[in-house]
C-alpha cells in the first residue's frame, strides 16, 4: 500500500480498508492525506514568511539609515555648521526673551485703548463679512460700473474720432449710458437694502472667535460706519471711525509715554545682539560654502565613474573623447578641512568677547524689565521673558565649553547618529543648510495626543463597561453593546473628516465660552490642535477599551460577587470592591491595547492634529493642548509620497515606522502577557 | 415607654460601625446614574456624528422625484467642478468635461467670474469601483491564506513551544499600525515583487532568465497598482483573519473530530465533514469583519494603490498586443488590469477633506461621499455584529 495512513490504519482489517480507503492517488510518493497536510502547511509557512518579511523589510531600510545619517552628521561637523549653530542657539534664546518682552510691552500700551481697538477691529471684520455675504450683488454692481466705463470710453473715442460724427451711433451710445446709469442706481439701491438686511442678521457679526467685545451703543455706531464705508461718498472715513482712531492713538501715546523706560530697554535689548548676529551670518556663509565643497568632493568619484561609464557605452569617438575629458576634469581629493575651518577657529575669540558683552548687557537689561504689569497678557509674557532669560543663561553656559572645545575633526561614533535621531529636537527636511532627522517633535506629538485620548476615553469606556456588565437591564445590554461595537467600525478617515469640517470649529466655539475658561488652553485660537485630535482618538479608542473591559468583567467568577452580596454588601460595593479589583489586570490590558490602537492611528491625526513639526511649547503648562503638533504616523503618510526611493529622508521615514512597530509590539506584548496571567487565575 | 424605645433607637443610630442604609442607597443611586450618564454620553456622541453626516449627506444622494436617488452621483467619476457667470448674469455650474463641451458649442459666450473647484464635480463611481476591487482582491488572498493557515495551526500542527511562538507573533502583528503595513507594502510589492517582462527596469534588484522564452523574471516591483494595494491590505488583515478563524475552529468540541476519526474517517474527511461546516459561521463573521476593516483603511493604500484623480476606469484602455494570439492577449489584459492604479473611497474622502477648501460648491461632494461610504461600511459592520449574535444564540453544543 503506497498510501500514507499507515499510522491511523495500523492493525485494521481488510474489511475496514476496503470501506475507507481509495487506492490510486499518489503524488511523488505521497498520499492524498499528506498532500492535503502539506498544502495547509505550505500556506501556513507562506503566512509566516510574509510576517517575517515585514520585519525584514523594515529592518533593512532602517539599518541603512544610520550609516547615511552618520555621514551627514560628520559633514555637518566638518563644515563647521555645528559651530555656527551653537551661536545660532544663543541668538535664538535672546530673540525669545526679546519677543516675549515685546508682546508684553504692546499689551501694556494697548491696555487703555482696548475698546477703541475692538471697535475698529469689529468694523473691519463686519465690513468684510457683509461684503462676502453680498458678494454676488457687489459683482453685479462692479460689472455695471465697468460697462458704464467702457461705454463712456467708446463715447469719448467717438467724439474724438476725426471725420463726420456718426449721429445714430452717438445717440445710441448716449441712450446706452443713460440706461446703464439707471441700472446702476437700481442695483445700488438693491444692494443697500441687502446690506441693511444682512447687517441686521447675526451672520454679519460673526467675528470668528473672541466675540465682539463692544457695547451695544458702539455696535449701533459700527453698524452705521459699516453702511457708510460700504457705499463711500468720499475718501474720508466715517466720523465715528476717525474719532475712534484718534482716541485710540491718543490713549496709546499716553501709555507709551509712561512706559518710555520699558521701550528703551527693549530697544537696547534688540541692538545688543546685532554684532553677534553679524558674526553669525558671516560664519554661516562660510560654513555653507565648506559644506558644498565637502559634498561635491564626496560625490566626485561617483561622478567620474558616471562619465567613464558613459564614455564606454557611446560609439561616437568625439562624444567619447568629450566624456573622457570631463571625467579627467573631476577633481578627486580629500577636502582640506583645516583650511576650510580656519575662519571659524579664528572667530572663536571674537565670539567670546561678543558673548561676554551680550551676556552682561542682557543681564543688565533683564533687570531693567518691569517686574509687574497691568494686564494679564503683559504679566504672562514678562514671566515668559524671565523664563527664557533662565534658558538663555543655561544655553550660554553649556555652549561655552562646547565652543571652546569644538574641533572639526573630533570623532563621531555611530551611536551619536542614533542619539541624534532619537533625541534630536528638529525634523527639518529639504533645507539648504542641513537636514535634521530628530524624532522628538514627532514623538512628543504622538504621545501627547495619545495621553489626552486615554485620559478622556478610559473613564467613559470603563464606566460604560461596568454599567453594561453589572447594572444595566437586559434590554439596555442588548442595545448598548452592539451600538458601541458599531462605533468601532467607523472608518478613521470619516472621523478625521468630521474633525476637520465640523468638530474643529465646534470645539473652538466651545472654548470661547465664559464658564469653560478654567480648562487649560482655552480659549483656543486654532481649529486643528492636539486637543481636537485627542478627543477624536478617544472616541475611537472607546470601543476597544469597552469590549475588552467588559470581557474582563465577565470573566470574574460569579461566586465572588455572590459571596460579597451574601455578606450584605450593596450592589455597588460589590462592583467596586470585589469585581473591578479582580478584573483590574484585564482592564489594564484593555487600556494598553487601546493605547496601541491610538498611537498607530494615522488618518485622524494627519487630518486634524495641525501638522506643525515642532516640539509643543510647554511653558504654558497644560495649555499645550491648544497647540498644533505633528505625529510619527502623520509624518510617514505626509512625506513618504514625495521622497526619492532610497534617499536618506526615505530611510528616516522607515526608521520612524520601525519605532512605531516597536512601540506597538511592546504594548501588545505586555497586554497579552497580562491577559495570559489573568486566564491562569 | 415611648421615650425608652426612642432612646434605644437613638443609641443604635449612634453605633459607629453601623452604616446608614439610606445614605448608602442614595450613594448607589448617584453612582449608577453617573455610570449610566457616561454610557449614554458615548452613544450620544456617536449619534451626533451620524446625524450630522446623514443630515448633510443624504440630500446629495436622494432626491424628491423619481428615481429618488441621484444616479449621476453613482455613475460618474470625480471631476473638477466649474462655476461661472455669463455677462448677462446667468449662473452656471457644471463638470469640467461638460464645460469644455459647452465652450466649444457656444464660442461667443462671454464668461466672467469663473471658478474651478477641484474634485467637487461628478460622482463617486471611480472610487467605489476601486474600493470594491481592492477589498475583493484583499479578501480573496487573505481568506485563502488565512483560512488554510488557521486550519493548519489548529488541526495539523503539533503542539509545542514553536507553535506558541508563532501564535504569539500573529497576535502581536494584529496590533501593528496600518501605516507600517503601508511602508512594508511599498517596500515589497511596489518596489521588489517579481514581474515577468521582456525588458527589465534598471531598478530591478535581481533578474532571473526564464527558460524557453525571451522573458525574464525581474524583481522590479509592481508599481502603484491595485494588486499591490490589495496584497498590502491582505497582509494587514491576515493576522486578524487567522486569529478569528482559529478561534472559531477551536470552538468546535474535540468530540466531533474524535467521533469522526473513531468511525474510521481520514483526517481530511473528518475536518471537511465534521469541523469546517460548524466553523463556517464564525469564519463568515470574521471575513465580513475583515471587509469592514479593510474597506475603511486609508493609510496602507496611500502609497501602494490609490490615486486622487484618474480619468479612466480600471478596465478601460488596457494596452494589448494586437498581433498575439487570443490566449496571450487575454493574459496580457489580465496583467494590465491588475497593474492599474485605482481611486478608492477612503483616499477620495481624505482628498476632499484635506486638499480642497470648504465652500457651498464642494460640500455636496464631501458629505455625499462620506455618507455613502459610511452607510456601506456600517451595513457590513451591522451584518457581522448581527451574524455573530445570531449564531451565538443558535449554535450550542
Amino acid at each position: 500500500m503506497s498510501d500514507s495512513n499507515a499510522d491511523t490504519q495500523k492493525g485494521s482489517s481488510d474489511f475496514e480498508k476496503r470501506i475507507f480507503q481509495r487506492k490510486g492517488f499518489t503524488f511523488f510518493g505521497l498520499g492524498l492525506q499528506d498532500v492535503i497536510r502539506y498544502f495547509f502547511g505550505g500556506n501556513a509557512s507562506l503566512a509566516i514568511i510574509i510576517l517575517i518579511l515585514i520585519c525584514f523589510f523594515l529592518a533593512k531600510e532602517a539599518a541603512m539609515f544610520f550609516p547615511d545619517h552618520h555621514r551627514g552628521l560628520k559633514a555637518y561637523r566638518s563644515a563647521g555648521q555645528e559651530f555656527v549653530d551653537y551661536i545660532g542657539q544663543e541668538i535664538e534664546q535672546h530673540t525669545r526673551i526679546y519677543s516675549s518682552a515685546n508682546i508684553a510691552y504692546f499689551a501694556e500700551v494697548n491696555r487703555t485703548s482696548l475698546e477703541e481697538d475692538a471697535i475698529l477691529r469689529a468694523q473691519r471684520a463686519v465690513l468684510a463679512n457683509v461684503e462676502s455675504l453680498t458678494a454676488r450683488s457687489w459683482k453685479e454692481l462692479e460689472r455695471g460700473l465697468d460697462n458704464l466705463e467702457d461705454a463712456q470710453e467708446d463715447l469719448d473715442d467717438l467724439k474724438e474720432s476725426e471725420g463726420a460724427l456718426d449721429a445714430s451711433a452717438l445717440s445710441k451710445l448716449t441712450k446706452d449710458i443713460a440706461q446703464l446709469e439707471a441700472k446702476i442706481v437700481t442695483v445700488r439701491a438693491k444692494l443697500k437694502k441687502e446690506v441693511t438686511v444682512v447687517l441686521g442678521s447675526e451672520k454679519a457679526w460673526d467675528l470668528g472667535g473672541g466675540g465682539i467685545g463692544i457695547s451695544s451703543g458702539a455696535r449701533a455706531k459700527v453698524l452705521d460706519a459699516v453702511l457708510f464705508e460700504a457705499f463711500p461718498d468720499s475718501k474720508e472715513d466715517h466720523p465715528f471711525i476717525v474719532e475712534t482712531k484718534a482716541a485710540s492713538r491718543a490713549k496709546k501715546g499716553l501709555e507709551a509715554e509712561k512706559l518710555a523706560g520699558f521701550k528703551d530697554t527693549l530697544k537696547a535689548l534688540q541692538s545688543a545682539v546685532r554684532p553677534m548676529k553679524d558674526l553669525h551670518s558671516d560664519l554661516k556663509k562660510i560654513a555653507l560654502e565648506s559644506r558644498k565643497e565637502i559634498n561635491s568632493l564626496e560625490t566626485a568619484p561617483a561622478r567620474r565613474d558616471a562619465w567613464l561609464a558613459g564614455a564606454e557605452s557611446t560609439d561616437d569617438p568625439a562624444e567619447k573623447a568629450r566624456m573622457l575629458a570631463r571625467a579627467g576634469e573631476v577633481v578627486i581629493a580629500a577636502p582640506d578641512l583645516s583650511a576650510l575651518n580656519a575662519p571659524i577657529y579664528s572667530s572663536v575669540d571674537e565670539h567670546r568677547t561678543l558673548l561676554a558683552t551680550l551676556q552682561a548687557e542682557v543681564e543688565r537689561l533683564h533687570k531693567d524689565l518691569p517686574d509687574g504689569a497691568e494686564t494679564e497678557s503683559g504679566r504672562k509674557n514678562l514671566k515668559k521673558a524671565d523664563h527664557y532669560y533662565g534658558e538663555f543663561v543655561t544655553t550660554v553656559r553649556e555652549n561655552r565649553d562646547k565652543i571652546q572645545g569644538w574641533r572639526h575633526d573630533k570623532s563621531l561614533g555611530l551611536m551619536a547618529s542614533v542619539g541624534a535621531f532619537l533625541m534630536g529636537k528638529d525634523w527639518v527636511t529639504n533645507s539648504s543648510w542641513h537636514d535634521f532627522y530628530g524624532l522628538l517633535p514627532l514623538f512628543t506629538g504622538s504621545f501627547l495626543i495619545s495621553i489626552i485620548a486615554l485620559v478622556v476615553a478610559v473613564p467613559f469606556a470603563v464606566s460604560a463597561a461596568v454599567y453594561v456588565n453589572q447594572l444595566a437591564n437586559r434590554r439596555e445590554q442588548t442595545f448598548i453593546k452592539p451600538a458601541i461595537e458599531f462605533i468601532g467600525a467607523i472608518p478613521s478617515v470619516v472621523l478625521g473628516f468630521f474633525g476637520i469640517l465640523v468638530f474643529g470649529e465646534t470645539l473652538r466655539m466651545v472654548s470661547q465660552l465664559e464658564y469653560l475658561q478654567w480648562i487649560p488652553g482655552f480659549p483656543m485660537a486654532e481649529r486643528l490642535t492636539i486637543l481636537n485630535a485627542g478627543l477624536l482618538l478617544a472616541f475611537m479608542a472607546v470601543p476597544t477599551i469597552f469590549t475588552l473591559t467588559e470581557d474582563a468583567l465577565n470573566n470574574v467568577p460569579r461566586a465572588l460577587a455572590e459571596n460579597s452580596l451574601a455578606m450584605g454588601a450593596t450592589k455597588l460595593q460589590t462592583v467596586f470592591r470585589v469585581i473591578v479589583p479582580t478584573a483590574i489586570s484585564g482592564i489594564i490590558a484593555a487600556v494598553l491595547l487601546g493605547f496601541g490602537r491610538i498611537i498607530g492611528e494615522t488618518m485622524v491625526v494627519l487630518l486634524v492634529a495641525g501638522n506643525k513639526i515642532k516640539i509643543p511649547d510647554f511653558t504654558e503648562g497644560l495649555g499645550v493642548i491648544a497647540q498644533p503638533a505633528h505625529t510619527m504616523t502623520g509624518i510617514i503618510a505626509q512625506e513618504l509620497g514625495e521622497v526619492d526611493n532610497g534617499s536618506l529622508h526615505w530611510r528616516a521615514l522607515f526608521m520612524v515606522g520601525v519605532i512605531l512597530f516597536v512601540i506597538s509590539l511592546g504594548v501588545n506584548f505586555t497586554a497579552q502577557q497580562i491577559l495570559k496571567k489573568l486566564q491562569k487565575i | 415607654m415611648q421615650s425608652v424605645a426612642e432612646d434605644t433607637f437613638v443609641e443604635e443610630e449612634a453605633n459607629p460601625f453601623a452604616t446608614k442604609a439610606i445614605g448608602l442607597k442614595r450613594r448607589d443611586q448617584i453612582v449608577s446614574i453617573l455610570l449610566r450618564l457616561g454610557t449614554y454620553f458615548i452613544l450620544s456622541c456617536a449619534a451626533y456624528i451620524f446625524l450630522d453626516i446623514i443630515v448633510k449627506g443624504a440630500p446629495v444622494v436622494f432626491q424628491a422625484e423619481a428615481p429618488f436617488i441621484n444616479t449621476d452621483f453613482f455613475t460618474q467619476s470625480p471631476e473638477t467642478l466649474m462655476t461661472f457667470e455669463t455677462a448677462s448674469g446667468d449662473e452656471y455650474k457644471m463638470n469640467f468635461s461638460e464645460y469644455t463641451e459647452f465652450k466649444t458649442r457656444n464660442p461667443a459666450i462671454d464668461i466672467v467670474d469663473e471658478h474651478s473647484h477641484a474634485y467637487s464635480g461628478g460622482g463617486i463611481f471611480g472610487p467605489l469601483i476601486g474600493t470594491v476591487l481592492l477589498t475583493g482582491i484583499c479578501i480573496v488572498i487573505a481568506l485563502f491564506v488565512g483560512l488554510t493557515t488557521a486550519i493548519f495551526l489548529n488541526e495539523y500542527s503539533s503542539k509545542g513551544k514553536f507553535m506558541d511562538l508563532i501564535r504569539l507573533a500573529i497576535m502581536n502583528l494584529a496590533g501593528v499600525p496600518s501605516i507600517v503595513y503601508g511602508l512594508f507594502g511599498l517596500g515589497l510589492f511596489c518596489l521588489v515583487a517579481p514581474v515577468v517582462t521582456d525588458v527589465p527596469a534598471p531598478r530591478a534588484i535581481l533578474t532571473v532568465p526564464l527558460l524557453f522564452t525571451d522573458s525574464v523574471l525581474s524583481f522590479e516591483g509592481w508599481g502603484t497598482c491595485m494588486l499591490a494595494g490589495g496584497c498590502t491590505l491582505a497582509v494587514m488583515i491576515l493576522p486578524v483573519i487567522i486569529a478569528a478563524c482559529e478561534e472559531s475552529l477551536k470552538a468546535i468540541p474535540m468530540g466531533f473530530r474524535e467521533a469522526s476519526m473513531a468511525l474510521g474517517a481520514t483526517k481530511w474527511q473528518s475536518i471537511s465533514k465534521s469541523v469546517l461546516p460548524y466553523a463556517f459561521p464564525g469564519m463568515l463573521t470574521a471575513s465580513i469583519l475583515g471587509i469592514t476593516r479593510v474597506a475603511g483603511e486609508t493609510a496602507p493604500i496611500m502609497f501602494t494603490a490609490a490615486l486622487a484623480h484618474k480619468d479612466k476606469l480600471p478596465w478601460q484602455d488596457i494596452p494589448t498586443d494586437a498581433e498575439a494570439n487570443a490566449l496571450s492577449q487575454s493574459a496580457e489584459w489580465v496583467g494590465g488590469f491588475f497593474s492599474q492604479s485605482v481611486q478608492a473611497m477612503p483616499y477620495h474622502i481624505y482628498t476632499v477633506a484635506a486638499r480642497i477648501p470648504q465652500s457651498e460648491y464642494t460640500k455636496p461632494m464631501q458629505y455625499g461621499s462620506v455618507f455613502v461610504f459610511m452607510v456601506v461600511v456600517l451595513i457590513f459592520a451591522a451584518l457581522s455584529i448581527y451574524l455573530r449574535a445570531h449564531f451565538r444564540k443558535k449554535v450550542q453544543w
